[in-house]
């Protein structure tokens, strides 16, 4: 099952590393993700799709543990039905 | 009593001249944000901090080594609940400050590690002591900076301190590259400071809905667990528990949380806790958890947990909640005010209470152990009493850590500071250390085991240094002993890599680094022992002989329910 997450975030110094990092350490794999230009100033938008590595993994958990996070504007997860619907 | 010097005078910020350098910077955020104590170890690139040290009203302690530096800087975090500094050059100096941050992630403690970088020209370049710490440590930080311009400086080290502290604490680590601590100013003035996030109001539908759970239930077991101590929660948990006298277990984080002979109170849960608190828990209809995650050492097989339990979840983290357990009852926010706001009105619970009161009684552990040996058990259970309510133990981590965690007395959480999450080997002294300089009109004592005191035993130095009076208790079965209960109980006896047959005199060695030391190997002399510990005024360290066969019991099996506790045979 894939999974897309949009992640709203401040552009900072390691940001995507650690976006990216933290998805995969609490058990996703990253199928695809793209990150358009942002403005200057302007929260940048990273969408990933991600697949989770066992049954256990919740997309819920990871998207509340990305909020955490210190850049992190906001973030949505998109269900596997919202994804069929859009393509 | 400490007996480092008397600080000098602070800065007086408004004199200072015009020109300064970014380590003025980083000395006078650290005056801004309170700070009075730095551990750390100074090397090349950290060398402009250390140049802009002298004169500020900050404290360094010197450590001999940077982990102990992160380590004491955890332990005076979990004491204080201001965010505990240390301070590194770059590279090695870095590099041996990520098992003390990695502990203070896991076990959610507010720390501000600051490193040395080299040049942000030579940065990527593999220079002399570089190393990217940024990137290192990504995994276990609550955040990370790399000030790439000394005017950013004020505003970094604003943000670093409110976000150590605020919502669920955690070490932020602020990389400082040499030119721009060497950089010359004027800078503009510091900005305004960040105010820690504070919480939502609990939803007050969920909060109705956890009152009709607890009224309803027969069987309710109060779980609570590191975020008691970590939101200073512990008087608002007391009240909750004066009010519903529900049975309550801890998490090895949470001990200290309910004083340990409290009326209700069970003890610790999980894979050394005790047979009353993991049967009641079993058995429950209802676990309201309190600042605890379902941790895997709590819980044993997760899916055999409480097993006929519905769940209301109160953290101050949102994510830990449904993390593990799907809770039927959300509460997350600020677990005081939580708790304080719930009236859950009469229970019907005296049974159960009942039930819970004999489990306790029958089970409980036993400190008349055959033989003229020293049973540890029996010791520091006396220690903890004797020491009185401003005692604080820092463990290390095997067998003795576990042996502290149930038999010791606490009557606050910050009188129990250990490894939980990450279980370091040589956290002990180092936290000894911080807790002191924390708190120094406490009685702490350091609980070690020969395995564990190898791994920071350079920190009797800066114990020797300061004249911090921590008592050493040195619990030495000539085994990494845990490991070999492990090999007896689950490796077929198969002894590999576990006989330290070959230590050094430990009295002999504390006494070479200037520190009092005697050797107990009768139950006859623990009482003696025990009343010189408390009396001496320095530090001191009783090396106690202990029996090598002794295990921690009970035990969980590794995988298994929590119902499946082993007992001695």
């Amino acid at each position: 099952m894939t999974c897309r997450i949009d992640i709203d975030f401040r552009p900072g110094e390691g940001a995507v590393l650690r976006l990216i990092g933290l998805v995969e350490r609490r058990g996703f794999v990253v199928r695809a993700m793209s990150l358009p230009p942002a403005r200057p100033g302007a929260a940048a938008r990273l969408t990933l799709e991600v697949s989770p590595r066992d049954p256990g993994r919740q997309v819920e958990t990871v998207c509340a543990q990305i909020a955490k996070m210190y850049e992190v504007v906001a973030v949505a997860p998109a269900w596997p039905q919202a994804l069929e619907a859009a393509s | 009593m400490l007996t480092a010097a008397a600080p000098p005078p602070p800065h007086d910020l408004a004199a200072k001249p015009a020109a300064r350098t970014g380590a003025h910077l980083v000395v006078e955020a650290l005056e801004r944000e309170g700070v009075d104590y730095v551990f750390g170890y100074p090397g090349g690139a950290i060398m402009p901090v250390y140049d802009a040290l002298p004169g500020s009203r900050l404290k360094h302690v010197l450590v001999r080594h940077e982990q102990a530096a992160a380590l004491a800087a955890d332990a005076y975090g979990r004491v204080s609940g201001e965010p505990g500094v240390c301070l590194a050059t770059s590279g090695p100096g870095a590099t041996n400050l990520i098992t003390g941050i990695a502990n203070a992630f896991m076990d959610s403690v507010p720390m501000v590690a600051i490193t040395g970088q080299v040049g942000t020209s030579l940065m990527g370049t593999d220079a002399f002591q570089e190393i990217d710490v940024f990137g290192v440590t990504l995994p276990i930080v609550k955040h990370s900076f790399i000030a790439r311009s000394a005017a950013d400086i004020p505003e970094i080290f604003a943000e670093a301190f409110a976000l150590a502290k605020g919502g669920r604490p955690g070490p932020v680590l602020i990389d400082l590259p040499k030119d721009v601590t060497q950089a010359l100013g004027p800078f503009p003035p510091a900005g305004p400071v960040p105010a820690p996030a504070g919480y939502a109001s609990p939803d007050p539908a969920s909060m109705r809905a956890a009152e009709a759970l607890i009224r309803a239930a027969r069987r309710p077991v109060l779980y609570f667990g590191g975020g008691i101590a970590i939101a200073r929660a512990e008087a608002a948990l007391r009240d909750f528990h004066d009010r519903t006298r529900i049975p309550a277990v801890a998490t090895l984080k949470g001990l200290g949380g309910l004083p340990t002979e409290r009326e209700d109170f069970l003890g610790m849960l999980g894979m050394h806790g005790t047979r009353a608190a993991n049967t009641a828990v079993m058995e429950s209809d209802l676990l309201i958890c309190v600042g605890a995650r379902f941790d895997d050492r709590a819980t044993g097989k997760l899916d055999t947990f409480a097993p006929g339990a519905q769940v209301i979840h109160i953290d101050g983290d949102a994510s830990e909640i449904s993390k593990l357990r799907r809770a039927n009852v959300a509460l997350p926010g600020d677990i005081a005010a939580i708790l304080t706001q719930l009236e859950p009105g009469r229970l019907d619970i005296a049974a159960w209470r009942t039930r819970c009161a004999r489990n306790a009684a029958d089970w409980a552990f036993r400190y008349d152990a055959p033989g003229a040996g020293v049973y540890a058990p029996a010791l520091l259970n006396a220690l903890s009493r004797q020491a009185g309510d401003r005692f604080i133990v820092t463990c290390d981590v095997g067998q003795h850590q576990m042996w502290v965690a149930q038999h010791c007395r606490f009557s606050r959480p910050q009188a129990h500071l250990t490894s939980a999450g990450l279980g370091a080997m040589g956290y002990g002294i180092p936290a000894g250390i911080g807790a002191l300089f924390a708190e120094p009109d406490a009685t702490v004592v350091t609980v070690t085991g020969d395995g564990s005191i190898m791994m920071n035993i350079q920190e009797l130095a800066t114990l020797r240094r300061y004249g911090l009076p921590l008592k050493i208790v040195l619990l030495d079965n000539s085994q990494l002993g845990m490991v070999r209960q492990w090999q007896e109980l689950f490796y077929e006896q198969n002894f590999s890599e576990v006989d330290l047959y070959d230590n050094p005199d430990f009295a002999e060695v504390a006494r070479a680094f200037g520190i009092e030391a005697f050797t107990v190997d009768r139950r006859a002399d623990v009482p003696g022992a025990i009343d010189r510990l408390l009396k001496t005024r320095g530090p001191i360290l009783a090396h106690v002989r202990i029996d090598p066969a002794e295990n921690v019991w009970p035990l969980v099996p590794p995988g298994k329910s929590n119902s499946d506790m082993m007992e001695a045979s």
